[in-house]
């Protein structure tokens, strides 16, 4: 166990990110920390990603300018896609709390619940 | 892989998942904005060690700026929870699932190839040859990040810009703002 530390470290962090996301968006029961579980959950998963592509002692996908083996750009691209869509998504995820907000008067689910029960 | 560089791939991931904790428990909701756009910069950081320089630069704008923005103009028009004590409490039912999922995932470690092996799938894959070795000479661009983000994947960057374009207008319905549709 000790040994995949020093070769597998990022792989350990992104899947600890990823709980730390799960765990947030179940038990938190604020709606604004829900979204930023949700963050962290979409980061664990890059972060995985993006260390498969490297490889040792490599050089920046940019062709021409540095000696070295080059690291792969194909999970950079799909990252970058993906980084851009996570932000869309949080944008429309906030749009609808701020409107939760204005409907039930509070971020609390479990607030927001008991009113949908009076009601 | 060098000491140093493992140096401080373990101090800056030990940062980041300290930072991912403090998101995470922290009652103010501002303080837990603050430690989410600091753990943005710090997985930034992460990715310049990884030779992602790209990704790096979307995630410390992206990431680290406009998320952080969109989240403190949330609580500008909703509420900020003050806090009586500093930490959340831990409920443990969510707890015992998300660690169960760490558990399971982290039995399926030992079967990734280590990181930087130069004989991993990725590396040897032949899309990863082929764009290294024809980005250039097909289409002038140094960066091979860019060439095949904006040439050989240009219609799935298209698709990226619509779902942002569908997302601004989403914001604008949900917000009550069609005026400006």
């Amino acid at each position: 166990m000790i040994d995949l530390l020093t070769t597998h470290y990022n792989y350990i962090a992104s899947i600890l990110l990823v709980g730390i996301g799960l765990y947030v968006v179940m038990g938190s029961p604020n709606l604004v920390r829900k979204v930023i579980g949700m963050n962290i959950f979409q980061v664990g998963i890059f972060l995985f990603f993006v260390t498969t592509g490297y490889v040792d002692g490599g050089v920046p996908p940019i062709v021409g300018h540095s000696e070295g083996p080059i690291v792969s750009p194909l999970p950079h691209v799909l990252i970058l896609t993906a980084i851009v869509v996570g932000v869309s998504l949080t944008a429309v995820a906030l749009a609808l709390i701020v409107r939760i907000y204005n409907g039930y008067g509070s971020l609390d689910e479990d607030v927001i619940k008991e009113v949908q029960v009076d009601d | 892989m060098t000491d140093v560089q493992l140096t401080l791939f373990a101090l800056l991931l030990a940062f980041v998942i300290f930072a991912a904790l403090a998101a995470a428990f922290l009652r103010d909701i501002l303080s837990a904005i603050i430690a989410f756009a600091g753990f943005s910069f710090g997985i930034a950081l992460v990715y310049v060690l990884l030779r992602a320089p790209d990704v790096a630069l979307t995630e410390a704008a992206v990431g680290a700026g406009v998320t952080t923005v969109l989240f403190l103009l949330t609580i500008v028009r909703t509420v900020r929870p003050g806090g009586d004590r500093l930490f959340e409490r831990i409920k443990w039912g969510p707890a015992a699932v998300a660690t169960a999922l760490v558990g399971v995932l982290l039995t399926t470690v030992r079967s990734l190839p280590r990181i930087g092996d130069p004989n991993s799938a990725v590396a040897t894959s032949e899309v990863t040859r082929y764009y290294l070795e024809n980005a250039y000479p097909q289409t002038d661009v140094e960066n091979v990040v860019t060439a095949v983000l904006a040439a050989y994947r240009g219609f799935d960057t298209l698709g990226e810009a619509a779902v942002v374009l569908a997302a601004g207008i989403a914001v604008l319905v949900v917000l009550r703002k069609e005026v400006y549709v």
